[in-house]
C-alpha cells in the first residue's frame, strides 16, 4: 500500500465521504433502486454522499418516465426527495448524454451536467467508491 | 491502522466472487484490519445455507466461512436484499441463515463506510 493509505481520514465529514455511480438505465435491472436505498441511508444518517450518472444510468435522471407503465415500481419519483436528505451534489456525465442524444430535461432540478474531465475530478474529491 | 471494508454484489456462484475472496484474503495476511464485508445485492445469496454448488466447483461460503472462524471476519448481510431472495431472516430460530453472517441493514454500511480508510467494491 502506498503512504497515502495511512494518511487519509477516515471521518466522512473531513472530506467529500461517499460517492454513488449509476450506470445502469433505471427498468432492466434493481441497480437505481438499490443505489437509491444506499443514498437515501446514508441521508438519513447525515453522512454525506453525492451521486453520479454515467452511461446508461443518465436515463435515471430524463424527465416524464414512468416505470409504472411496465409494472415497475417507480423509485424514480423518490428523487424529489434528495433535498430533504441533504443530498445536494449530483452530477451528470455530459458526454454520456450526448452520445445517447438525450436533451438535459431532468426530473429534479439541481443537477450539475460536467464535461468528461471536471466529471472525473468531482469523483476524485470523494473518499469512497459504490458503483452500480 | 489500515482500516478496510469491503461490499460484496455478485452471488456466491459468480466468478467475481473468488476475485473478492482472493481479495480479502491476502488483506488479512498482510495485517490489514478488515473491519466488515457486506455483502449487498445478489451478494446477500451467500448467507443462504441451503445453497449447493458442485463438488468440483468453487466453494465461496465455505472460503466465507473459514475466513470468519480464522480472523473473525464480521460478514454482514444486508436483509433487504436477503428476503428479497429467499432467505427467510425474521423468525429466531431461523436456520436458513448460515451463523458465519451477521443479518444487518444498511445502516451497517454506513457505519463500516465512515470507519474504513478504504471502501472496496465487488
Amino acid at each position: 500500500m502506498t503512504s497515502s493509505y495511512t494518511e487519509e481520514k477516515s471521518d466522512l465529514s473531513s472530506n467529500n465521504g461517499l460517492a454513488i455511480i449509476n450506470s445502469k438505465a433505471p427498468f432492466s435491472s434493481n441497480n437505481g433502486k438499490d443505489a437509491l436505498d444506499i443514498a437515501l441511508i446514508f441521508g438519513s444518517f447525515e453522512q454525506k454522499v453525492s451521486l453520479f450518472f454515467q452511461g446508461d444510468g443518465v436515463y435515471q435522471l430524463i424527465a416524464d418516465q414512468d416505470g409504472r407503465l411496465v409494472s415497475i415500481k417507480d423509485y424514480l419519483k423518490t428523487f424529489s426527495a434528495f433535498e430533504f436528505y441533504d443530498i445536494e451534489d449530483i452530477y451528470v456525465c455530459q458526454q454520456s448524454l450526448v452520445n445517447r442524444q438525450l436533451d438535459e430535461k431532468f426530473h429534479i432540478d439541481d443537477v450539475q451536467v460536467l464535461p468528461s474531465v471536471e466529471f472525473s475530478s468531482a469523483l476524485n474529491r470523494h473518499q469512497h467508491v459504490l458503483r452500480f | 491502522m489500515k482500516t478496510l471494508a469491503v461490499v460484496v454484489t455478485t452471488p456466491p456462484y459468480s466468478h467475481l466472487t473468488t476475485s473478492a475472496l482472493t481479495y480479502v484474503e491476502a488483506a488479512l495476511v498482510a495485517g490489514i484490519n478488515v473491519i466488515g464485508v457486506f455483502f449487498y445485492q445478489d451478494g446477500a445469496m451467500h448467507a443462504n445455507k441451503d445453497i449447493n454448488i458442485a463438488s468440483d466447483e468453487y466453494q465461496a461460503i465455505e472460503h466465507w466461512q473459514q475466513l470468519h472462524k480464522q480472523y473473525q471476519l464480521p460478514l454482514h448481510i444486508c436483509i433487504t436484499a436477503a428476503e428479497k431472495r429467499g432467505i427467510a431472516c425474521d423468525s429466531i430460530d431461523n436456520d436458513q441463515v448460515n451463523k458465519a453472517f451477521t443479518v444487518s441493514g444498511l445502516g451497517e454500511l454506513v457505519e463500516l463506510t465512515s470507519k474504513a480508510a478504504r471502501l472496496v467494491q465487488f
